[in-house]
């Protein structure tokens, strides 16, 4: 193994988990057999919006079905906020008295194995009547509009406000561009379903639980409350974790129905959704309607934002934080990265007949990246300006810094100007501009388009207690053991689930303890043996995870020199570590040996000095509110005007996420991350019918990207450590998927500004490209000498 | 119930099966081959594909019964596949894998355009392994992986004019 240049930290290392993967040796949830295991297939609701009315079981079947009636036992978890405006009705595992989604789960069958469960599934008989569906979020909250809740005024969660400087004062402004944005719902697509296998363990008398999920931890607390047992009595097993993205982090009713039957009858039970279920019924994203008006000066100073934003939360809060973070994360990042001191925001967060919404890679960001950068573009539309010019001339320079925010956020460091300056540069804006005046020989007509994120990562309970959370991940934790031979293992509360913490973290450890990485093991995902931990999310391992690592390792750094030291008859001040041993002035020793002293030979240590190296600690930042990774994102892209299609020719982006441990994984991370906004971008939606049927249910009508559709990206590093956190690093994990939705659209309009095309609707389909370039083409012939200004 | 045999790793097994189960069930459920992962099981995301005569197939598509006296290899039969190691490694080297649920089907298809021809673009690399998801690593490294890998084996494999 070749060391970096500047030792661990830093070093493009190669990573451990991939051997396992490469041989399709890995161990998904779904890959376990335990003796005697018996699938289940859920009966779910076909009906968004009805009264539930009866559940028949099959005669002959009756043990092996389970409704709402047999988890009637089953404690239902209060999610969201804990803010007093804040409603939710209650989300027990199976639907009672009324469904309220499409793929809702109303009943569960147990098999011998998934097909026969299905066979079982059919025979059940489901009596709803059916009510009005609600589907529109801005419609929902209409007097007149259909309840998903009695007794509830009308169907938002709750509705708040962000006010900030003197919005009053807007009305004067000279320019006031109103717009509508629309960024709609899709799923959350990782590659492996859900999925769970429980059983109750006779012998530990507790009840084991393995589940792809990305908080092991968290979920224990989550299942504990809801079946009324004692944490002790429940392990969380997340075994290999073929990708989260935000989706496998909150208590789903699958997941609770499945743990609950598992307390009930004597064989394991396990439930693998289909991508079917993935598509119906597991968290949703996105999906925000932003009716805003934006204020500027003749110059094209931005001065402020008001309007509303609506998010469509789906029909449930998920434990624990429910949807209300993706709406005031929508809101407070508006502003961007521009001085905009006027903001007077009305949120709006809405109850519909559809799959409850949760966190999606990027949560609440995608969409107010959409919303604020659109409008810069349009703003400079309006006064025949480049888009470029009006985002110099409001960016917050990195002499302001550290910034607070009319959203409330405070930027820490970096330098945004000079990523916006690169990124121009890297994809050669000028030279853009140039060739669309020659025009395409093919007909398509080029479009470049710019786009500014930051990421917030790294929040600790400042934030988290602010945003009312009733969990607060404000802190990690790791556990790190010496063995006797001086190898290690370190046990982590986070979840790795594609983020190579098994190779990161490591890294961490190697610079700290002097050993090399190879001598390093990471282990998570089993709440029997990691410390507590919140798990990974919010990208929040490195700065959390990475600093508990360096802090439990200093510890064992300390006694190795203390026991060290004297073995080799020297002070401790008078050791230093290096490459796996303590040196001293004359001599040195192995980490084996001081870790045999340690475990096996306690006559070889000093007085005082008790056995064992081990240490769990846990850390937070030294500020928590926060540390912003950022970046620009530039787009050039052909479009064909008659079909809509979207050709991405050059993707360019340039970040800084402070310090990298591992490069590689980081630009994967990124390379990934815009993967997933372009679906965002153009490709992937879940409509419904005005009867609020899903309509895109399989990969045939949901459309992922494949390798034909994602470009590789140019990427550009800048590195401004952050100064609150262990070797200066940010979190980085979904800055990629921010953007690109953005750019992309912005780089559309770009293509077609001569005609005033609008593009304000998330994805961008070759349908709604072509229509919005036909509609812009006929109202710019009707009118051809204002839309030409 | 049906009872097949199959050539399964160049090992000959017999299985009793339903007629409607999967030949990915089969493989995961009767005989616990694992490294086949199922990410649809209706034929896009190209998780599931193994090999069934030589030919790259998607093993959620075709009947276990179907599949009797067939010649299948699944991950675990490339073990000591010489191309199959090559791959290996430059997906190791290019950061091809991130959550790893993808990749066994990812590298016998890529396996599979590798033994069918040449691809020497990006393009050939990408429109191969359009029908193959990933939904983590966004693809680059992937198809840095294979044209990598593409160049290795040629130049062992037939020293080109
Ligand atoms: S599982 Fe077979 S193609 Fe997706
Ligand atoms: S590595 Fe996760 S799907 Fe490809």
């Amino acid at each position: 193994m070749v060391e970096h240049a500047g030792g661990w930290i830093g070093a493009s290392l190669l990573r451990k988990e991939d051997a396992r993967h490469l041989l399709g040796a890995g161990a998904f949830v779904a890959d376990l057999k335990l003796r005697g295991l018996r699938d289940v297939a859920f009966v779910r609701s076909d009906v968004a919006h009805g009264v539930l009315t009866a559940v028949h079981k099959p005669d002959d079947a009756a043990t092996r079905v389970f409704t709402a009636e047999d988890l009637a036992w089953v404690n239902v978890l209060e999610a969201g906020p804990e803010l007093a405006a804040f409603r939710s009705g209650p989300y027990p595992p199976f639907a009672s008295g009324k469904v309220r989604y499409v793929g809702q789960p109303v009943a569960a069958c147990v098999a011998q194995n998934r097909a026969h469960a299905e066979d079982l599934a059919e025979r059940v008989s489901v009596e709803i009547d059916a009510l009005p569906a609600v589907i529109d979020c801005v419609d929902a909250l209409a007097p007149d509009a259909a309840r998903l809740f009695d007794g509830w005024p009308d169907n938002a969660f709750i509705t708040s406000r962000v006010t900030e400087g003197d919005p009053a004062s807007l009305a004067a402004a000279p320019i006031r561009l109103h717009r509508r944005l629309r960024m709609n719902r899709q799923a959350t697509v990782s590659l492996e379903c859900r999925g769970i296998v429980a059983h109750y363990d006779a012998r530990l008398d507790e009840l084991v639980i393995h589940l792809s999920t990305q908080g092991p931890h968290v979920m224990r607390r989550g299942f504990a409350m809801a079946l009324g047992l004692p944490e002790h009595k429940i392990r969380v097993i997340a075994p290999d974790v073929g990708g989260g993205f935000g989706g496998k982090n909150r208590m789903m009713p699958e997941e609770l129905a499945i743990a609950a039957i598992a307390m009930k009858v004597p064989y394991p039970v396990r439930w693998i959704e289909d991508r079917r279920e993935h598509l119906i019924a597991s968290v949703h994203a996105r999906e925000h309607v932003y009716d805003l008006t934006i204020s500027a000066d003749t110059s094209g100073v931005l001065l402020g934002i008001e309007g509303d934003v609506f998010v469509d939360a789906g029909a449930y809060a998920l434990w624990p934080s429910g949807p209300f973070m993706e709406t005031s994360m929508a809101a407070r990042n508006l502003p961007g990265p521009y001085r905009i001191r006027h903001l007077d925001i009305r949120t709006h967060t809405v109850a519909t007949n559809k799959a409850p919404l949760g966190p999606y890679r990027g949560v609440g960001r995608p969409g107010a990246c959409f919303a604020i950068e659109r409008l810069v573009d349009e703003v400079a539309h309006a006064l025949g300006r480049e888009p470029i010019d009006i985002r110099r001339l409001n960016m917050v320079t990195s002499a302001e810094l550290p910034y607070d925010t009319a959203g409330g956020l405070r930027f820490d460091t970096g330098d945004y100007p000079a990523a916006l300056e690169t990124a121009i540069e890297r994809i050669g804006f000028s030279a853009v501009r140039a060739r669309q005046k020659t025009g395409e020989p093919d007909g398509r007509v080029i479009g470049v388009g710019i786009a500014f994120y930051s990421e917030q990562s790294g929040h600790g309970m400042a934030e988290w207690t602010k945003r009312k959370s009733r969990v607060v991940p404000g802190y990690e934790s790791a556990r790190v053991r010496m063995l006797p031979d001086g190898s290690v293992v370190i046990h982590v509360g986070v979840q790795n689930h594609g983020q190579g913490h098994e190779t990161s973290l490591a890294q961490i450890a190697a610079h700290e303890l002097g050993l090399d990485p190879d001598r390093i093991s990471i282990r998570y995902g089993d709440t029997a043996t990691a410390p507590f931990g919140f798990g990974t999310f919010a990208s929040r391992s490195i700065v959390f995870s990475g600093g508990a690592v360096a802090r439990s390792c200093r510890m064992i750094v300390e006694k190795l020199r203390l026991i060290g030291a004297h073995l080799l008859q020297a002070t401790p001040d008078a050791v230093r570590i290096e490459h796996g041993r303590v040196l001293s002035a004359t001599g040195s020793v192995s980490f084996a040996e001081i870790a045999a002293a340690a475990s096996i030979r306690q006559e070889l240590l000093p007085d005082g000095v008790e056995p064992l190296l081990e240490v769990v600690s846990t850390y937070e930042p030294t500020d928590s509110r926060g540390v912003f990774s950022y970046g620009t994102h530039a787009a050039v892209v052909a479009v064909e005007p008659e079909t809509g299609e979207v050709e991405i020719l050059d993707y360019v982006v340039a970040e800084d996420c402070g310090t990298m441990i591992n490069p590689l994984i980081v630009d994967g991370q990124i390379q990934g991350g815009i993967a997933q906004g372009i679906g965002t971008a153009l490709y992937e939606e879940i409509p419904f019918s005005d009867l609020g049927q899903p309509l895109a249910t399989t990969f045939a009508d949901y459309m992922v990207p494949g390798a034909s559709e994602i470009p590789a990206v140019d990427i550009a590093h800048a590195c401004t450590p952050a100064l609150v956190t262990e070797y200066g690093v940010k979190g980085m994990g979904e800055g990629g998927a921010i953007a690109p939705p953005a750019a992309l659209a912005n780089a559309i309009a770009d293509a077609f500004r001569d005609i005033g095309v609008r593009i304000d609707e998330t994805p961008l389909t070759p349908r709604r490209v072509s229509d919005a370039v036909a509609a812009a083409r006929s109202a710019h012939a009707a009118q051809p000498s204002e839309a030409a200004s | 119930m049906r009872t097949i045999t199959l050539s399964v790793n160049g090992e000959d097994l017999t299985v009793t099966v339903e007629p409607r189960e999967s030949l990915a069930d089969v493989l995961r459920e009767r005989l616990d081959l694992t490294g086949t992962h199922l990410g649809c099981e209706h034929g896009v995301c190209g998780a599931c594909t193994i090999e069934v005569d030589g030919k790259a197939t998607r093993a959620c598509l075709i009947l276990a019964v179907m599949a009797e006296g067939r010649r299948i290899t699944t991950i675990e039969g490339l073990r000591d596949d010489p191309v199959a190691a090559v791959l290996r490694r430059h997906f190791h080297e290019q950061h091809a894998l991130q959550c790893g649920f993808c990749t066994p089907g990812m590298l016998i298809m890529a396996r599979d355009l590798l033994n069918r021809s040449t691809p020497s673009s990006e393009k050939d690399v990408r429109e191969g392994l359009a029908g193959q998801m990933c939904r983590c690593t966004g693809y680059a490294g992937i198809v840095r992986a294979v044209l990598a890998a593409a160049d290795e084996t040629t130049s062992t494999r037939s020293p080109t004019p």
